[in-house]
């Protein structure tokens, strides 16, 4: 038996109380104008109406209003004052203390939105309108109309839903009837549900049967009334009859999951999916959810699963609005600080200028509390309340005034801020043997990305997030096979030069084919097409939806050396998180972090925007007897810090026989070749000085 | 009568549609013209023409066109899809209109005697997309390309 996953909102509203944030929303200063919308009556199904922020749990929403509102304006605000919505002059509120947060459909996080260059023109990144219209789920990842009634459900992979897919959301799952067929305890009685291949579900089946049997014949032997007793009674059972219940409760489990992912439109016409068989319609099924709830987890049903899936729809809402807002808290208050410091002894502290003993607060749940209050957000009533007195058209334009709580005092335009980053246990031994035979190597220590702020000759630990390093991976070679190669992270001091917003991965010819292509539906055919996915810009990109580019600083007027590593965002979640999980060398986070880490770094260090980085880059591969031509008009949206950050790759623990890499190709196990390995692409190993980036064609 | 009259209209309509044709012709082929030295084997600079702040809000035309065209110059047919977009009247290029930032167009380009080439156009701007053509004879120069492994006998021909 599990126990219930508490909402966001209670883990976070402890955290308004230790850092004395405002517990009532704060008044609008005198001096801000305020406008009074009219009200109404409640609508049914709201018990209670207002906006007033109250504890979890009972804060209800203000009266839905029923006569027409004007629209929002430019300049206006939305605050929260006496349980009452009004409107604000957004600059006069922000000139008064009050941080303005962007509840606009066409909101994108700091790196994504228009910036001014050095010459005062005003430069849009072009991947922003794909950004918005996943978000909108209005577009696709190719920037093509999606068709209608689809959803994106990108939050897992760094795109987080707009205010009107939320309230959308809110609005159909209030409505919905299917859910109350569906047994939230049964659900609730599994942790899991272990995953049987189809293949084997019939021999699954009889082995349950046969269990059964087994069961019935001792319980009417022995003469008890459950299976409970017949525990008791006979130990030698009892871990049969734990396994035979298990696996009841699991089958009931599954029927009501596929209910439930049913109810919520996450089958898709193709491919079928069959009753009780997690089969692939199943798995695509499962995948969507965990997209839609922002779940790091194999596509299966485990335990973070579950527990959604156990969740009525509407508090997966409000957890998924929670998670908006806290995208957009942070943006808005220029944040970094999620608690990730904090070990077991809590969290590290360091000395202010009074001199006394201050701990790394978890700024980012700490604001988003916050908010939430002041806004009446902090429970799913009071958001389907919010949802429902706002029209859609209202998110055009929406921008809301909180209070949030003072920043610490090292908080500043200039941060002399670095990154480290520790390689953790690090293995160069091949991790199988010629018959292809995988040997284990386990890592007590794995790959972690900290950010470090040295302030008042301290050096205080912002964010530790886990990472990746390079491992042994699969390269084309230039007589047109694949080898295992391993592709490693640099060691030593780096800079970060280039921060590049929607990036493009410009495939070494290394890559192997197969990466590079995939099947689309172009116009109602099937086709194969180069795999742009992969190249970006776009969150399935290899440099995810951002990366800082290292580079060893030229000297003496020398341009600076570019080995291709990078610190980027990945959708590849599974690499960063699992304990096989490798890169090609490049440091992974996921994309919504690397995003808030690269915000945070813009906001808080002198940078000069360069805007989009055209090119006109093309090349060409066969695969089969067909060409295919990789197109890319763009490396991205470029950023240049001046100074650039200071960057240390540590590292870590050599494991294993070898202490040092193996520079060569390697056979593939069980493939024929025409002959030896050939030598590694020149254009691969040669460390060729390639001047500022991102002006490299580095691989991931 | 009213036939007649359509005819006119319609003849009028025409000769202004190759009016246009032919000027856009002519200005699409004194583009490829000057570009057409400056592509390589294996790059081809098709997008000169972005600019740096491609994205910059000013007031731009709804669409945007888009020039095709192969080296060497060779009639070949362009299909979107299950759509044929046209044929490349080479030696000029085949001009396409598409609504701008409309999404990219995944192409396959067919000319007779070289290998199908898969290619993507796309709408943020007015752009030119050349195509390097590859006969069959040649593919072994493309990247990619791989000599099969041999045989265990050695390519002895059996008894």
């Amino acid at each position: 038996m599990k126990s219930a996953a508490l909402p966001l909102t209670l883990a976070l509203l402890p955290l308004l109380g230790s850092h004395g944030c405002h517990h009532s929303p704060p008044s609008p200063p005198s001096s801000v104008p305020t406008r009074t919308l009219p009200t109404a009556a409640p609508a049914s199904g709201i018990s209670t109406a207002t906006t007033t922020a109250r504890p979890t749990g009972a804060a209800p929403a203000t009266a839905p209003a029923t006569t027409p509102q004007p629209a929002l304006s430019d300049t206006d605000a939305i605050v929260i004052h006496d349980g009452k919505e009004n409107r604000i002059d957004a600059e006069a509120a922000r000139r008064s203390g009050y941080t303005i947060i962007d509840f606009s459909d066409d909101w994108t996080p700091f790196i994504f939105a228009p910036h001014k260059g050095p010459d005062g023109t005003v430069m849009n990144n072009r991947y922003r309108r794909v950004f918005l219209g996943l978000a909108n789920d209005t577009l696709d990842e190719d920037g093509e109309p999606l068709p209608s009634g689809e959803k994106n459900y990108l939050e897992l992979y760094g795109i987080p839903p707009s205010m009107n897919v939320l309230r959308a959301r809110f609005l159909a799952d209030e409505q919905q009837t299917c859910h109350a067929t569906i047994s939230l305890e049964v659900l609730e009685e599994v942790e899991t549900i272990a995953y049987i291949a189809p293949q084997k579900l019939k021999a699954a089946e009889r082995k349950t049967a046969h269990l059964r049997r087994e069961l019935e014949q001792a319980r009417a032997k022995l003469k008890v009334a459950s299976y409970a007793d017949l525990a008791e009674k006979a130990p030698s059972l009892a871990a049969k009859v734990k396994a035979y219940e298990r696996r009841v409760a699991e089958k009931a489990a599954m029927t009501e999951a596929e209910k439930r992912l049913a109810c919520e439109g996450m089958f898709q016409k193709k491919p079928r999916h069959a009753p009780g068989v997690y089969d692939d319609a199943m798995r695509l099924a499962v995948k969507r959810f965990q997209q839609k709830n922002m779940i790091y987890e194999s596509h299966y049903l485990r335990a973070k699963t579950m527990d959604a899936l156990a969740r009525p729809p509407l508090a997966n809402d409000h957890l998924a609005f929670m998670r908006v807002l806290r995208e957009r808290v942070v943006d808005a208050a220029g944040v970094v600080e999620d608690g990730s410091v904090a070990g077991k002894a809590g969290a590290p502290s360091y000395t202010a200028k009074s001199g006394k003993a201050r701990q790394v607060r978890n700024l980012v749940d700490e604001l988003t509390a916050a908010a939430a209050e002041q806004l009446g957000l902090a429970t799913q009533e009071g958001s389907l309340a919010f949802f429902k007195r706002h029209k859609a058209a209202d998110f055009k334009k929406m921008r809301v005034a909180v209070r949030l709580p003072t920043l610490p005092e090292y908080y500043g335009p200039d941060m002399d801020l670095s990154i480290v980053i520790d390689r953790g246990d690090v293995w160069y031994d091949l991790p199988w043997d010629d018959q292809g035979v995988r040997h284990p190597q386990p890592r007590r220590r794995y790959p972690s990305f900290h950010l470090y702020l040295k302030y008042d000759n301290q050096r205080i630990p912002l964010v530790r997030w886990r990472t990746t390093i390079g491992g042994w991976r699969a390269e084309q070679a230039s007589d047109g096979y694949e080898y295992f190669r391993y592709k490693g992270s640099d060691v030593g001091s780096r800079v970060i030069r280039n921060i590049v917003a929607g990036p493009v991965w410009i495939a070494p010819e290394s890559t192997p084919i197969r990466s590079l292509l995939k099947m689309k539906d172009v116009r109602g055919r099937w086709q194969r097409v180069v795999n742009y996915d992969e190249l970006g810009p776009g969150y399935l990109s290899a440099y995810g939806l951002v990366a800082g580019y290292f580079v060893s600083p030229g000297r003496g007027g020398r341009p600076d050396w570019d080995n291709g590593i990078r610190a980027h965002g990945s959708s590849n979640y599974l690499s960063i998180y699992s304990s096989e999980g490798y890169s090609h060398g490049c440091h992974r986070l996921p994309n919504h972090l690397a995003i808030r880490l690269y915000s945070f770094i813009l906001r808080h260090r002198p940078m000069t925007v360069l805007g989009d980085q055209g090119m006109g880059f093309a090349r060409q591969f066969l695969a089969k007897n067909d060409v295919y031509e990789i197109r890319l008009p763009s490396r991205g949206y470029s950023y240049l810090l001046e100074p650039p950050l200071p960057v240390e790759v540590l590292v870590g623990d050599i494991r294993g026989t070898l202490k040092t890499p193996v520079t060569t190709y390697v056979p593939k196990p069980g493939i024929d070749y025409p002959g030896p390995p050939p030598p590694v692409r020149a254009s691969d190993e040669d460390k060729e000085s390639k001047g500022a980036a991102p002006r490299s064609e580095a691989e991931e | 009568m009213r036939k007649r009259k359509k005819q006119a209209a319609w003849s009028a309509g025409r000769q202004l549609a190759v009016a246009a044709a032919c000027a856009v012709g002519l200005a699409s082929l004194a583009g490829w013209a000057a570009s057409r030295g400056k592509l390589s084997a294996a790059k081809a600079d098709d997008t000169k023409s972005v600019p740096q702040d491609a994205g910059a809000p000013t007031t731009k035309p709804d669409t945007v066109r888009i020039l095709i065209h192969t080296v060497p110059p060779r009639k070949a047919r362009v299909k979107w899809g299950p759509k044929t977009l046209g044929t490349i009247p080479a030696p000029r290029p085949l001009v396409v209109e598409r609504p701008r930032d409309s999404g990219p167009l995944d192409l396959v380009i067919r000319a007779a005697g070289y290998l199908p080439v898969h290619t993507r156009a796309y709408t943020f701007t007015d752009s030119r997309v050349a195509v390097k053509l590859t006969p069959p004879s040649e593919k072994n120069k493309l990247f990619g390309y791989r000599e099969e492994p041999p045989t265990p006998d050695g390519g002895v021909p059996g008894p």
